[in-house]
């Protein structure tokens, strides 16, 4: 353990001016009265005003305010539901593969035309980690990681098993996701 | 100098009118105001002064008024809580403790004025409970009082950590109660009076503020005023990370609230007999009692009297708690003491420079005169 180390001087020689205490001491009680009174006049006018972004403290009042969601944040796992109707899944099994705690179970059916589709479609949200892998093996973009994270526990496991119901979700409400699907699907292939 | 229109009428029922009515304003502003708010100012000053915001998620229907709901919610939960008392201790001392640690607070009260004096149709209404010619000694002998309080608590309470917190009060209290004592003898050298009254009239002029004519006493007063408060400078009696909570260790419940309530009453104490020593107490700057009285003429003589006792009384109050703030700015600022370093403060440094201070006083008295 050569070199790398600054000594600290613990013998410290104060100055006369140092050891009278009294003007370090002012200095100092104006360093954190100059953090109180900025901090105090910011938070009154973000009070009065409604906006949080004069504050000069930069604490986000979580259940009133919410921070900005990056374009990437993988939430609750939904499927798509076409402009048909229809899921847009064809039960092909990929992402029950790749799920790597195992939460997701397909019951595959043919519909009349030939299409496949899933009879049923289970996915546990307690044992479901984030991960955004069913998203990337769906071939289909049939699956795709919402940005949902609030109220998604349960004081029950059983309430946290989502069905086919509970998942789909209109296609047009997932439209932001499914654009960034895209856009890095090809930035991927150097298209 | 005893002046005898200070003493009651003998008419007596105006004069215990004026003092109860006093008694109760003073209670509670202290018990009412200071005692449940300091608590609050404490965690949001110290909160804005650090970057964070504070409590602040209490709330009643939705309302959490900037977290003064938690003092509310503090006082639920320490009047809901266990009154422990350790096996071993001495369960008398250990009950008395909390009652003699929190009783001076509220007298020492008694004698500091929140106002001058006024003629109010015909009755002499004077601002202060208490007239005693030995005004601030009494202050000294009652906060003296205190000291027994968290003594008695650390006997008591059958835990080392809490003797050694007494010890310390015991100590400290000691060392710094010569030195303000000293401290303030240069102040009664240039006013002549030890009653506090008298040293809020001569102190009508701003120039003849006591920081203007002892400005080294007032830089040692409020030292010692500090270490008398045993808040974070000097808080070596209740130091955390050496002895725990120092001698209210086993204090719990209401008991332990009253440790706290004295410590923030004496602070507005501290406050308040800085502000009536070194701060013109109720004197508006540069503005005499016969001015404001003739600026509020247009009221009729008595009314005008009225009206310069609230200004007064809100300029008195404001100023204390400007020093409040001061204090806890002091005490969020600064690190602890060591020990020694307390003590070594108390009697190499403090205790000759009152001495030195008592001395040119009096030289520039003689040079004055």
């Amino acid at each position: 353990m050569a070199g790398n180390y600054k000594k600290v001087n613990r013998t410290l020689k104060m100055t006369l001016w140092e050891r009278v205490y009294v003007f370090e001491i002012i200095r100092g009680v104006l360093l954190t009265a100059s953090h109180f009174f900025p901090n105090l006049w910011g938070a009154a006018r973000s009070y009065l005003s409604g906006d949080p972004s004069i504050r000069k403290i930069k604490t986000i009042y979580y259940p009133e305010e919410v921070p900005p969601i990056p374009e990437a944040y993988r939430g609750r796992p939904v499927l798509v539901r076409g402009a048909d109707g229809k899921e847009k899944c064809v039960a092909c099994g990929l992402c029950e593969v790749a799920c790597p705690p195992k939460c997701i179970s397909i019951v595959g059916a043919m519909r009349e035309d030939g299409t496949r589709y899933p009879e049923t479609y289970t996915l546990n949200g307690a044992v479901c980690i984030f991960c955004g892998l069913c998203e990337e093996a769906c071939p289909e973009e049939a699956i795709v990681m919402s940005y949902d994270y609030q109220n998604l526990c349960e004081y029950d496991r059983s309430l946290m098993v989502y069905d086919k119901e509970a998942l789909l979700i209109p296609e047009e409400k997932l439209s932001k996701r499914l654009e960034y699907i895209r856009r890095r699907m090809y930035n991927k292939c150097n298209y | 100098m005893f002046d005898y229109t200070y003493l009651p009428e003998p008419n007596m029922v105006p004069y215990l009118v004026e003092t109860m009515a006093k008694i109760i304003f003073i209670f509670s502003m202290n018990m009412g105001v200071f005692a449940p708010l300091l608590g609050w100012v404490e965690r949001k000053q110290s909160a804005l002064m650090q970057d964070r915001i504070g409590a602040n998620r209490a709330d009643i229907f939705g309302f959490t008024l900037f977290g003064l709901v938690h003092v509310m919610t503090d006082a639920l939960k320490l009047l809901t809580k266990e009154d422990f008392i350790p096996r071993g201790a001495d369960r008398t001392l250990h009950y008395l403790a909390p009652f003699i640690a929190v009783a001076p607070a509220l007298v020492a009260f008694a004698v500091i004025p929140f106002g001058g004096q006024y003629n109010l149709w015909g009755h002499k209404a004077n601002m202060v409970i208490a007239d005693l010619d030995v005004g601030i000694l009494f202050v000294f002998a009652v906060a003296s009082i205190s000291t027994y309080g968290s003594v008695i608590a650390g006997w008591a309470s059958n835990n080392n950590w809490s003797l050694l917190g007494g010890i310390r009060v015991g100590a400290q209290m000691l060392s710094y109660e010569v030195a303000m004592g000293l401290t303030l003898v240069g102040i009664f050298m240039v006013y002549g009076s030890l009653r506090l009254t008298d040293i809020g009239v001569a102190q009508e002029n701003f120039f003849h503020w006591g920081i203007f004519l002892q400005p080294l006493g007032f830089f040692l007063f409020i030292t010692c005023a500090l270490a008398e408060n045993k808040r974070t400078p000097f808080d070596i009696p209740e130091a955390e990370s050496e002895i725990v909570a120092g001698y209210f260790t086993e204090y719990s419940g209401l008991k332990f609230a009253m440790f706290w309530m004295a410590e923030f009453l004496e602070m507005v104490t501290i406050s308040a007999v800085l502000v009536a020593l070194f701060f013109g107490g109720w004197q508006v700057p540069f503005v005499s009692h016969a001015m404001l009285a003739d600026l509020f003429g247009f009221l009729g003589r008595d009314w005008a009297q009225v009206a310069t006792m609230l200004v007064h009384v809100m300029v008195f109050w404001g100023k204390v708690l400007f020093w409040i703030f001061i204090l806890m700015l002091i005490r969020w600022s600064l690190p602890r003491f060591r020990y020694d370093q307390v003590m070594n403060l108390g009697w190499k440094i403090i205790l000759p420079l009152a001495l030195v201070n008592i001395f040119i006083t009096a030289l520039v008295m003689l040079w004055v005169k």
